[in-house]
């Protein structure tokens, strides 16, 4: 087998089709990190330092997974930079000066796994409906994969009169109560998506001017990544019941993404009547819940870090280890938030608190 | 699953029935312990302060030094006792709240409890007060008149739960200056500290109203507020965003002690790191790593360790691991929570990623319950993610330590300071001592002995006991002008 060149052809095939066997997701994943092995020196040291090679990774969740940190430590990349290759960066909430970067080469494995899985996840059989983002676009934002998402989704699913709602100034709410008033008149499905902190100023300003609307049934939001500090923080349930009572988008149709910079491949839930929703991705992707120490999967049923193994990552790493707590649930997983580090218990200084009184 | 319940907290006058109690879960191998902690409400808490100050005026402040030291020294005799009924409540359930291997409890908790003994008491006064009298009575002062030490009526506590006893330290500093006290458990170790409440009253029951150990969740509401404000004086352990706003509740005129968060670190002179010492010297420093699991304000985080030694500073690294490879056999790391997993493996990778080249080097497997990390070049003081974790970095001079530890922001990174743990020839020592004083840290111990601090130390650099007191002054003047009303005068 020629381990040299990246499979994409394969990814594609394999994104393109309908579900996999296990057989089958291995047989790629298998082939996948024999080429990320062989091309990646740093991935290959980590991986033989946990005794890993292509000798003893004999299914997918054998293929160590690899921390966040490292996308901000090092170019994680197979191939040589191109001027053409598009990165995608975190938005280093925590230190500027350190944001994890991943290098796409080309889209096309981002996109089709994107616009197969949103289609079936959100669109649920609608071809087209009018939408509107509250988030920048990908001219303002072109290093943000959910600024790349958003587009994809207006370009390949988006209704004419689909258009943003953020500027540089901010959420341009006129134009958003307008938008909404029209769906309202013309009793068409319309459609609202963006980052979660910006639909809570939405929520806040709705309040504050005493609007609310009944967009038309078959409307549905889709919010993504949490709050981040952009916004006070909401708990899930009043988020969506919120959503729910002033938009008049019922709450199974409020559907959260949970996607991350570092992957290629996004995980959605089938509504938020009940909250914290389950999770669950397409089949060129799959989780386990390890135990972070180890890297080893978790007793059936217990709490860990997941570790996403997504085959839409052929440039980077397959199989990445995440900083978030989930638990098992029937037909995917809970997120139930960040680890977010211990909390030092006493006298000894916490990291934390020290880079933070560091840097200050 | 097997529950036990105990409850925690010691509230003189107050009846279990009258106040709310919190149930604190823990669980270990299958088994639960529920702790029942007390809730004042704010009225509770006033009347429990004023009921402290009075009986501690009453029947504290009447005792003489040596009194109260020989009351403090039965109680811990009983502690230190290992068929006390205490001390096997303690050596049982200690080691359950604080997840902390059972042995390793046993002994740090011995070590500490040998420091509070009547002679080390007496020299723990003598420290701070070169004539202890002073704290029974007017004492000539040198300049002339005399002088004497009153201690806070009411000295309020808030501990930490990351050492278990920990709750020792500053409830022998106010007996010690007579002060009543009210302290607030953490949730992670609620126990110890009502114990020795307990103990003191059975072995002087006149003390049994002078000190209450309370509990809040997270920095209280009222009930705190309450206590802050009738509390002469507050000593906090803690984080400095938790010190800060303890401090911030405080009437302006109440005394705080704050004991923030610390980073400590040791230092290994080439001298040290000959063919026979060098063994010895790892092992000690591996004990210091492994105590609390790093968990103190003295434990280290790094360690300094000279070029030119027989030993050189890598295979230092490798000794120290295989140390601490040994040391978890005998004494097993805590169980790490998911989170604290997280945190740690985090760590580890960070480093991973970045030492992937150089003479640098990981030591320890990813599942091994310690890290030794192998810094060939110069390093920062920085913390680790404790829970074993250590990095031992080359230097060429022994000179070069208190530039790495005081950091490019010289300002701010003093007050993280405390221990050094140094293995050096005397004249080295007093050399390294004079530039690491300068630079913040407050103690220098022996490699070994960072995570047992001797009697008497000044924490934090601090007087323990004199902190706490305010002196009374008479001035010769005073002592002169009534000289001519003595009744013997014609």
């Amino acid at each position: 087998m020629n381990y040299a060149e990246p499979p994409v052809a394969d990814i594609l095939e394999f994104i393109a089709q309908d579900g996999c066997t296990d057989e089958q997701f291995d047989r790629l994943a298998l082939r996948l990190f024999a080429y990320q092995y062989g091309a990646n020196a740093a991935y290959r040291g980590f991986c033989q330092r946990r005794g890993a090679t292509l000798r003893t990774v004999k299914t997918w969740s054998d293929i160590p997974p690899v921390p966040i940190d490292a996308f901000k430590a090092m170019e994680l990349r197979c191939e040589a930079p191109s001027p053409a290759e598009r990165v995608f960066m975190t938005s280093g909430t925590t230190r500027a000066d350190t944001r994890g970067r991943h290098f796409h080469p080309r889209l096309d494995v981002y996109d089709l796994s994107m616009t197969r899985n949103f289609a079936r996840r959100f669109m649920q059989g609608a071809e087209r409906l009018p939408m509107g983002i509250l988030f920048p676009d990908e001219i303002a934002m072109p290093n943000s994969s959910l600024a790349h998402y958003l587009a994809l989704a207006k370009s390949g699913f988006g209704a004419a009169g689909s258009r943003y709602f953020m500027s540089p100034q901010g959420i341009d709410l006129d134009g958003l109560w307008q938008a909404l008033e029209q769906a309202e008149r013309q009793g068409e499905p319309y459609a609202l998506l963006g980052a979660s902190y910006g639909f809570v100023h939405v929520i806040d300003a709705m309040r504050r001017q005493g609007r609310s609307f009944r967009l038309p049934p078959g409307s549905r939001i889709l919010d993504t990544g949490g709050y981040k500090g952009q916004s006070r923080e909401l708990p899930l349930d009043d988020f969506y019941s919120s959503l729910s009572e002033l938009l008049g988008v019922p709450r199974a149709l409020c559907i959260n993404m949970y996607g991350m910079t570092e992957l290629s491949t996004q995980f959605y839930d089938d509504g938020n009547a009940v909250v914290p929703s389950v999770k669950s991705g397409p089949h060129w992707i799959r989780s386990r819940l390890v135990d972070p120490a180890t890297g080893r999967t978790v007793p059936a049923g217990e709490r860990g870090i997941l570790a996403h193994c997504d085959l839409g990552n052929f440039n980077s790493v397959s199989t990445i280890l995440t900083e978030d707590v989930g638990q098992p649930a029937e037909g995917g997983f809970l997120l139930l938030g960040r680890a977010g580090g211990a909390q030092a218990k006493g006298c000894s200084l916490a990291v934390e608190e020290f880079i933070r009184s560091a840097a200050s | 699953m097997n529950t036990r319940r105990v409850e925690a907290g010691y509230l003189p006058g107050l009846a279990a029935a009258e106040v709310q109690w919190q149930a604190l879960s823990f669980e270990r191998d299958g088994e639960r312990l529920e702790v029942a902690v007390p809730v004042l409400s704010a009225p509770q808490m006033e009347a429990l302060a004023a009921r402290v100050r009075r009986a501690s005026a009453q029947h504290l402040k009447t005792m003489t030094v040596s009194e109260i030291i020989a009351v403090i020294d039965r109680a811990v005799g009983r502690l230190l006792d290992r068929d006390d009924p205490y001390r096997r409540r303690a050596d049982a359930l200690l080691p359950f709240v604080s997840g902390y291997d059972a042995e390793m409890v046993r002994l740090g908790l011995t070590g500490l409890l040998k420091t509070f003994r009547a002679p080390q008491l007496h020299r723990f006064v003598a420290e701070d007060f070169p004539n202890p009298k002073v704290l029974d009575g007017f004492q000539p002062a040198a300049k002339g008149g005399a002088v004497r030490a009153y201690g806070p009526g009411l000295l309020a506590h808030t501990w930490a739960g990351n050492v278990p006893a920990l709750a020792l330290w500053s409830l022998v500093c106010g007996l010690l200056v007579k002060a009543g006290s009210i302290g607030k458990v953490p949730s992670a170790e609620p126990l110890f500290a009502g114990w020795f409440a307990r103990l003191l009253a059975e072995a002087h029951p006149p003390l049994a109203d002078c000190l209450a150990v309370v509990w809040w969740r997270g920095a209280g509401g009222d009930e705190a507020d309450a206590l802050y404000a009738q509390a002469d004086a507050v000593v906090a352990y803690g984080g400095n965003e938790a010190l800060q706003a303890i401090q911030r509740r405080l009437p302006v005129t109440t005394r705080f002690l704050a004991h923030g968060h610390k980073l400590g670190f040791g230092v290994v002179s080439a001298a040290a790191l000959d063919a026979v010492n060098a063994p010895a010297v790892a092992r000690r420093a591996a004990w210091d790593v492994m105590r609390y699991d790093q968990q103190g304000c003295y434990s280290p985080h790094m360690f300094y360790v000279q070029r030119g030694g027989a030993v050189a500073p890598r295979e230092f690294a490798g000794y120290l691991a295989g140390e601490l490879a040994n040391l978890q056999r005998r004494y097993p790391r805590r169980a790490l929570d998911l989170e604290e997993s997280a945190a740690l493996a985090k760590w580890r990778q960070s480093i991973e990623w970045k030492a992937a080249g150089a003479g640098d080097a990981l030591l320890g497997d990813p599942g091994a319950a310690w890290t030794v990390v192998y810094a060939d070049a110069p390093q920062e003081l920085a913390p680790t993610a404790t829970q074993r974790s250590i990095v031992v970095a080359a230097i060429g001079s022994l000179d070069e330590v208190a530039a790495a530890v005081a950091g490019r922001a010289l300002a701010g990174r003093a007050s993280f300071l405390q221990t050094a743990g140094v293995a050096a020839a005397p004249e080295e020592l007093y050399r390294l001592a004079e530039q690491l004083g300068a630079a913040g840290v407050t103690r220098i111990s022996a490699l070994g002995a960072m995570s047992v601090p001797e009697a008497g130390w000044h924490h934090d650099g601090r007087f323990n006991l004199l902190d706490l007191v305010r002196m009374t002054e008479i001035e010769q003047s005073a002592e002169a002008a009534a000289e001519p009303y003595a009744p013997y005068e014609p």
